[in-house]
């Protein structure tokens, strides 16, 4: 039994060994070489294989999106892979779907180069850039919703268009060992390209708000990158509903900056819901907005109005709201942005309704 | 007790803070197996297994969630459940593929004021490993009071 046990010992003891010894020379030993990698079927890049893909193109100045680091946790570094990235790995298959799959797309992180590879990524990618800040004011909102404003030193300022995001660089602190990177819509003016603002919202033990809100103060530097995302106004001139519910209002506060700064007269709905009047914020800056674009009016729909308190405004949830307001809306858009829960429920409204897919907006990455 | 690399391997993740602040064992110096243990012991002791109580979790999420948010009455006069979802995934600690929303669900007892909190991986967790997390945990579920704000006036065949 004894010796049973003995030889056990050593075969597990050499194959941990040979295991760290492969490890080890992936990384030390291992030179792949020159590699090069062709962006779009245009560019070029000339590297040094034997990195994940995400890093080497942000060693490029390449930034795609990643919310975990690159620890194939988050599923957001999604690329198109055309050729020479060898097998689907089992840790990326949780993140993609069999039409992902078929598509040839991988997760960046997870891809490493080791020889030539040709890969597609949007072309507004190329415009992401890396930003040093400054935080100059963090402002209130709601008892969990703070406006975080961010002076841009280096670059010293960002060229977005209303409704994008970007990815804000979480340090280590007390109780996190990881950096992160979250996505937050920008929440600013866009002609005010020296500072951005996030509209964030506390979310129960979450990495990156836990460090906004209980360590980040005024002074503080701060990383981003970006802009990143599609989500836009249309260029038609279509009338607009938009559905918001907590930090959700960001993306439509810059959107509303941007209508002011065209004089954009489109009719617009904007229904913004709150589970009680304490969730309801910005009722100023939204008041300024109706005062200075005709179209726009700001419907605040509150769920669970407390008794006693004399709220007149519309109740219950806010796709309720908008299907006591409207009975047809095949010539509306849709602009949606809050939790993947209040995104699905609008779309049923939206598509109940008669508004064509198509003419529903919302950041599809969640 | 000799662990293997693999049991190695998933303590020292479930220990780290890679994928929830403050990581799933929180200050619990025990080794994950024994909390598992203990909590199915205990759970044993009152009457209850583990997919009982990841189930009644479920059942009460299916039935917040359509009310984005807000509460809604889950047992007439005595419980109630809202339910939030944020963007982004989360994945299972365990090495398997295994992705969850990130949500959050708290039930309410309207008798006593007692509330329990706990994220859809929380369920997967519970169902699949028997693991409530270690005591110290942001979502560290105790069994007892799980079954006391869960199960309280439920007959043995609606368990
Ligand atoms: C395009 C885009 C734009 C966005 N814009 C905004 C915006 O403008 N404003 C905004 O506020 N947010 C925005 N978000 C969301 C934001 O990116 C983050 O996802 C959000 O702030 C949460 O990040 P976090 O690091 O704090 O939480 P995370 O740490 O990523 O997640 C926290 C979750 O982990 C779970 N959890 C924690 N601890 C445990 C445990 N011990 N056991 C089990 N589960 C646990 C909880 O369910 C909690 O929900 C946006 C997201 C996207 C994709
Ligand atoms: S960066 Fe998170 S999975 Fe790739
Ligand atoms: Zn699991």
């Amino acid at each position: 039994m004894a010796a049973f046990i003995v030889t056990i010992l050593i075969i597990s003891s050499i194959s941990a060994a040979l295991a760290a010894l492969l490890v080890l020379c992936e990384k030390y030993v291992v030179n792949y070489g020159p590699c090069k990698i062709t962006v779009n079927g245009e560019k070029e890049l000339n590297i040094q294989g034997g990195k994940p893909l995400l890093t080497v193109l942000r060693d490029e100045k390449i930034f795609i999106p990643s919310a975990c680091g690159g620890r194939g946790t988050c599923g957001v570094c999604k690329v198109k892979v055309l050729d020479g990235a060898g097998p689907v790995l089992a840790t990326e298959t949780p993140f993609l779907t069999k039409e992902e799959q078929a598509d040839n797309v991988r997760l960046s992180c997870q891809v490493k180069v080791r020889n030539d590879i040709a890969i597609e990524i949007p072309d507004e990618l190329f415009n992401v850039r890396q930003y040093e800040s400054v935080c100059a004011g963090i402002e209130e909102l709601t008892y969990d919703m703070k406006r975080f404003s961010f002076e841009l030193k280096n670059p010293p300022s960002i060229k977005f268009v209303a409704g994008q995001y970007v990815q804000l660089f979480c340090p280590k602190y007390k109780g996190s060992n990881e950096e992160v990177y979250r996505a937050y819509s920008i929440a600013s003016d866009p002609n005010a390209n020296n500072r951005v603002d996030l509209i964030i919202r506390r979310v129960p033990n979450g990495i990156c708000t836990t460090w906004c809100f209980d360590h980040l103060k005024e002074g503080d530097p701060v990383k981003m990158n970006g802009p990143y995302g599609d989500f836009r106004l249309s260029q038609s001139d279509a009338p607009m509903i938009f559905i918001a519910g907590g930090s959700g209002m960001a993306p439509f506060v810059s959107i509303l900056h941007y209508m002011q700064n065209t004089h954009n007269n489109r009719k617009v709905k904007y229904f913004f819901g709150g589970n009680t009047p304490k969730d309801l914020c910005l009722d100023s800056q939204m008041k300024e907005f109706e005062e200075s674009l005709e179209g726009f009016e700001f419907v605040p729909v509150v769920a669970n109005p407390p008794e006693g308190e004399n709220w007149t405004g519309e109740t219950g949830l806010v796709t309720e709201a908008v299907q006591r307001q409207f009975k047809d809306l095949s010539g509306h858009e849709g602009y949606l942005c809050g939790s993947p829960g209040m995104i699905d429920a609008s779309i049923k409204v939206f598509t109940a309704l008669g508004m064509p897919e198509e003419k529903i907006y919302y950041d599809k990455f969640a | 007790m000799k662990q293997s690399p693999q049991e190695k391997n998933l303590e020292a993740m479930l220990r780290s803070t890679k994928l929830v602040v403050g990581g799933f064992m929180g200050t619990d110096a025990r080794h994950p197996f024994e909390v598992v243990e203990q909590d199915t012991a205990e759970l044993e002791r009152l009457g209850l297994r583990r997919e009982q109580v990841a189930r009644r979790m479920q059942e009460l999420t299916e039935r917040a969630k359509p009310r984005l948010g807000n509460w809604v009455e889950a047992q007439a006069g005595k419980l109630r459940v809202k339910s939030e979802d944020f963007k982004g995934v989360l994945t299972c600690p365990w090495p398997h593929p295994g992705v969850f929303e990130k949500r959050i669900t708290t039930a309410e007892r309207l008798d006593t004021g007692q509330k329990l909190s706990w994220t859809d991986l929380n369920i997967h967790m519970i169902e699949s490993h028997g693991f409530f997390e270690g005591r110290g945990a942001f979502f560290r579920i105790e069994p007892g009071e799980a079954v006391q704000i869960l199960f309280e006036g439920l007959t043995l065949s609606q368990k």
